[in-house]
């Protein structure tokens, strides 16, 4: 709780900064803040407090996901630093990704459905300026008109299901519902199954699972490149954690109603993902359909068993968040202000300049799932469980999938490595390098010791 | 420090590639001493290993630390540990890696592209590959497995041949799938055994560790791999489908036919010193997993499929010897040698016989002695010329007679002639094939007999070789400079004149390293026979 | 659930799934951005009416806040939609989607 008076604390910091004139403190003092915010995570740990009439729960889950947040978030100032530097209103936007934080925060850390909705939409409000930031870019236009319609139909649905649900158990709270539903098996009016499912896909929408992805790949690609990078690691923790909660909690009584929808969701979204990014020319919208894919894997462990998966998840994402920071990152550099991210400006990269380009590899690779990075690891645990719990067709869909992402993944590498380069050495700035070996050694270390993280949940 | 040899061997490399990564790029001359120092250092470490080393079926220089130990909740603990030993196997073929890659080292002294990178993926490799011959915990060898990939895939990348961009990527297609067949394999007996000591009082501890997967007691009933009620899957159970995915797992690095079109195209464009490391210590992790993990935690599935692992084994012999003697080019015709030699060690395997398997561990030792070899040559000739086309050369031995020794050395080693270590390795295959039959009825004494003529067709293509571009009156293809043609250096001798006496050693005594084979083949032999008639009888 | 003033709640669900339906099938079938925007606003209104309703027959009042909740995000919502719309329309000079199509599969 004390995280998130901090996070919207800088929030309003960064607008007030404009008038207070201190605009050049202002990404100094944001990561103070944050660091200062990871602490106070650190120090609630174990602690499980309730605020709010209950309406906030910060249970070890809410503190780790909040934790991954706000590092993620960390992570992606220094990567985007540029995107701050680069055009004016650096306040607005500074606070605009605070808020969304903080958003992201409340999605984690809800135990009402009103304070679900109310993150959702700081979350999505925020990023739909921001996806729009490149004003006389027609693409940046079209990613946020597209970002704004989409989340606000998946809103509707959403809340459609949050009214039935309410209005069959009489209450918002997430641990009241699942009581209820407990001790009410069997007299639950239909349109109590009919709000679950809505939910279902109005959360589908937000996790970007096919077959409601279409809004994902076109919205990553238009936004600038640094919001695509907080999008698909930000945005994408704070979306699964609030899908986990609901799902493993308010509706895991009812599990056989929405286990078949999901499973094939899962298939699908594993399957066209994968699939749909071998065709893409652009790297940026390839990163777009490989972290769809990725939902696919941690649906996958969601039902195995969908009581016992949020250490597993939290890995996944974990290892995700780094990963993509760091391929996004690398998109950033070479992208360039033009941000021309088609598969071709990466060729001779490892010739243009080395450290990106090692960096980049290692990102793919672990995104591919090789060992010893974390990526290899996030799968090994999703497919080790569902193997446990008898899934094996779907573990041999997931593994042929993943086969598939290592051939695209290689698409990049190989432009790197075996292209001619096509343009001058790439010049990157010390503070770019130092971060670039940080991410890989912070790949390394979960990938080679992964038993602390997931040792968290 | 006597304890901590194994990771001192592994860990040096991995240090001192973290070292080269902070040396400034132009440095050139650092990065080829600092690999050649921890070459020296790490043969310094082997050395009291191999005094230390007592014969017997045991793992010794055991190393034993937690590594990574997770409780998953009602899923039971995962449980990985950094476990590292060596038997009568595996100290022969660490010994061999560290020799080779010493041997590599020298031979990239001629390399000139990116040294510092080249340097640092060449310690890397070295690292990976020690590790995967001492990893006794499936997990830690799996990594050490994986690892070796890509430091291979990206030596051929950057500096291979001209067609390095589809040979790379052949090769890394076909290890990836490899591998993910492993990794399968990996999840199932992970999900399937637990560990007999740590799994006390209701608590179920998974583990990775090899010795306790390959005794039956550990599998939990009722689950996917467990022995007394493995699940039907299609035509086979569950376990049977294990070992045919270890199997060709294992057998694509092998390589064996029809699996192994990745490897003369690998060759071919890889680099002299990738190529000697991936004919002499590669393609052994392939048989080297056969016999340490698909046969003692299968035993019942490889007396099953014994004769069908021999008739592939036969199959290598012979394709990859005609293979061999059609090639035009020097390199690939030594790669298809290495396919047709490999082939030995899959029927050495299938014989599950003392006497074969024992062969088939001296033949990986052998062959990675004399394929390094060979593959030196070929490239004493490559950096001459730029011309291995067998037709372009003639009557080689008058200008270049010390060469042309070494070649006679390396060639007849690598036909099987008496004197040299190939030799008594084909013998003791063929022994154990023929023995089989009689003794455990997994193979036919046909195959024995097939699998000889494997010989008569290596003696014809190395001697046809031999005649057409050593023999005879000197001439050259009309665009090679005869003047290119000189003997060799005396870097060339430093690599060459200590394998041709390893290969003529290990030929006239091949005792002490019998000796240290004998335990773990007796061992080996008595595990699967006993273990898969224990296994088959309660079905 | 019995009716306390004559209407039972099902008629209510009814009514509020068919503005919604009509909501949903606007956003997918209108081809103006302002009409789309209408269609969204017809959606969260019709779970505002459906939301009141239930507050009513359950004697609860936590329903009710939540429509306020609605209400006041739907407009900042709609504050930020305009805008994005307005922006769009300087670059292109019309409100119609299909000229959205510049990002493809």
């Amino acid at each position: 709780m004390n995280a998130l008076f901090v996070i919207c604390g800088l929030g309003i910091i960064s607008l007030i900064a404009e008038i207070a004139n201190f605009r050049k403190w202002l990404i100094s003092i944001i990561v103070l803040g944050l660091l200062g915010a990871a602490a106070l995570v650190v120090a609630d740990w174990n602690t499980a407090v309730a605020y709010y009439h209950d309406m906030l729960v910060f249970d070890n889950f809410s503190l780790a996901f909040t934790g991954l947040i706000i590092g993620s978030s960390l992570l992606w100032f220094w990567t985007a630093s540029d995107f701050f530097e680069a055009l004016f209103h650096k306040t607005d936007k500074s606070a605009l990704i605070l808020f969304a934080i903080a958003g992201g925060v409340l999605m984690t850390s809800f135990n009402n459905m009103a304070m679900l909705f109310l993150g959702i939409e700081i979350l999505s409000i925020s990023l739909y300026v921001l996806a729009g930031s490149r004003k006389e870019d027609l693409g940046s236009n079209e990613a946020a008109f597209k970002y704004f319609l989409m989340g606000s139909f998946a809103t509707g649905f959403l809340l459609f299901g949050i009214t039935l649900v309410y209005g069959a158990t009489g209450t918002f709270q997430i641990n009241t519902i699942a009581n209820y539903v407990l001790t009410h098996a069997g007299e639950l009016p239909s349109f109590f199954y009919a709000g679950a499912l809505l939910m279902l896909i109005g959360l589908a929408f937000k996790i970007s699972a096919v077959p409601f992805h279409f809004w994902a790949p076109d919205v990553y690609e238009g936004s600038p490149t640094a919001v695509t990078g907080f999008m698909s690691t930000v945005v994408k923790i704070a979306a699964i954690a609030s899908f986990f909660k609901i799902f493993a909690t308010c509706f895991s009584t009812i599990a056989p109603v929405w286990y078949t929808i999901l499973l094939v969701i899962m298939v699908l979204t594993l399957v066209i993902a994968n699939i749909t990014a071998v065709y893409q020319n652009s790297v940026k919208r390839m990163l777009a359909y490989s972290s769809v894919g990725h939902v696919g894997y941690i649906l996958l462990a969601f039902l195995a068993d969908h009581k016992e998966s949020d250490g597993t998840i939290f890995f996944y994402l974990a290892a995700y968040a780094v990963s993509s920071l760091a391929a996004f990152g690398a998109l950033i550099l070479v992208g360039g202000k033009e941000e021309n991210t088609l598969v071709e400006r990466f060729n001779g990269l490892f010739k243009r300049n080395p450290i990106v380009a090692v960096g980049l590899t290692i990102a793919l690779l672990s995104l591919a799932g090789i060992p010893p990075l974390p990526g290899f690891f996030g799968k090994y645990l999703v497919f080790a469980m569902a193997i446990n719990n008898g899934m094996i067709p779907y573990v041999i869909v997931a593994i042929v999938t993943s086969l598939i992402g290592v051939y695209y993944y290689f698409r990049v590498i190989i432009a790197m490595y075996f292209k001619d380069a096509v343009a001058e050495p790439l010049k990157v700035s010390t503070s770019k390098e130092v971060l670039i070996v940080v991410l890989i050694l912070i790949t390394l270390a979960l990938g080679i010791f992964p038993d602390f993280l997931i040792q968290l949940l | 420090m006597q304890h901590y040899l194994i990771s001192l061997l592994i860990f040096t490399p991995l240090v001192a590639a973290c070292i080269c990564l902070f040396l400034p790029k132009k440095f050139e001359k650092a990065f080829r001493a600092v690999a050649l120092i921890v070459n020296v250092q790490q043969i310094l470490w082997l050395l009291p290993m191999l005094v230390g080393f007592r014969a017997s079926g045991m793992f010794q220089f055991v190393e034993r630390s937690n590594w990574i130990t997770l409780n998953l909740g009602s899923w039971g603990v995962l449980k990985a540990e950094y476990l590292v030993g060596v038997d009568g196997m595996s100290l022969p073929l660490v010994a061999l890696s560290v020799f080779v890659l010493l041997i590599a080292t020298i031979s990239s002294w001629s390399i000139q592209k990116n040294v510092k990178g080249y340097f640092v993926l060449l310690l890397i490799l070295n690292a990976a590959v020690i590790g995967s011959f001492v990893a006794l915990d499936f997990l830690l060898f799996y990594l050490f497995f994986e690892f070796m990939l890509l430091p291979m895939f990206f030596l051929i990348a950057i500096w291979g041949g001209p067609r390095r961009e589809y040979a790379s990527i052949k090769f890394l297609l076909y290890t990836l799938l490899g591998s993910i067949l492993i990794l399968v394999v990996m999840i199932g007996l992970y999900t399937s055994v637990s560990d007999p000591v740590a799994s006390q009082g209701g608590l179920l501890v998974h583990s990775f560790n090899l010795l306790h997967m390959m005794e039956p007691m550990n599998f939990i009933s009722n689950t996917i791999l467990d022995p007394n009620n493995p699940w039907q899957i299609g035509w086979f159970n569950a376990r049977y489908w294990a070992f045919l995915l270890l199997f060709i797992g294992f057998a694509i690095k092998l390589p064996m036919v029809p699996l192994h079109t990745w490897l003369p195209d690998a060759h071919v464009e890889a680099p002299t010193p990738v190529s000697v490391i991936l004919a002499a210590i590669l393609l052994k992790i392939g048989g080297y997993g056969l016999l340490r993990i698909a046969y003692p935690i299968f035993p019942e599935a490889a007396m099953h499929f014994g004769m069908f692992v021999g008739i592939m084994g036969v199959l290598s012999i012979i394709y990859g010897a005609l293979n061999a003697m059609a090639s035009k080019d020097l390199k690939r015709l030594i790669a298809y040698s290495s396919v047709s030699h490999m082939g030995f060690v899959l029927l050495g395997a299938a014989s599950v016989t003392e006497e074969g398997i024992a062969g088939a561990v001296y033949q990986m030792v052998s062959h990675g002695i004399i394929s390094a070899m060979l593959f030196l040559i070929a490239g004493v000739l490559y950096d001459r010329t730029h011309d291995r086309i067998i037709d372009h050369y003639s009557g080689l031995s008058s200008k270049m007679q010390n060469f042309t020794a070494l070649v006679l050395v390396g060639f007849f080693a690598s036909m099987g002639l008496p004197g040299f270590s190939g030799f008594i390795a084909e013998v003791m295959v063929f022994l154990g094939s023929f023995r089989s039959n009689a003794t455990n009825g997994v193979l036919h004494e046909s195959l024995a007999v097939i699998a000889t003529s494997g010989l008569i067709l290596s003696a014809a293509y190395y001697l046809w070789t031999l005649q057409r571009m050593f023999f005879g009156p000197f001439h050259l293809k009309a665009n090679i400079e005869s003047d290119a043609i000189v003997d060799l250096t005396s870097r060339e001798y430093v690599m060459l004149v200590p394998l041709a006496i390893a290969a003529l050693c290990f030929g006239i005594f091949p005792q002490p390293m019998l000796d240290m084979i004998d335990p773990f083949a007796k061992y080996l032999t008595a595990l699967v026979i006993d273990h898969g008639k224990a296994i088959t009888l309660n079905p | 659930m019995q009716p306390q003033n004559g209407i039972p709640i099902d008629y209510y669900i009814w009514l509020a799934a068919a503005l919604f339906t009509i909501g949903v099938l606007g956003v997918l079938y209108r081809r103006n951005a302002i009409i789309i925007f209408m269609c969204i606003e017809l959606m969260l209104n019709a779970v505002n009416v459906l939301l009141v309703a239930f507050s009513t027959y359950l004697n609860d009042a936590a329903g009710q806040v939540f429509v306020f909740f609605i209400m006041a995000v739907a407009a900042a919502e709609v504050a930020v939609g305009l805008a994005i719309l307005i922006m769009m329309y300087r670059n292109t000079k019309t409100t119609d989607i299909n000229i959205l199509n510049r990002l493809k599969w």
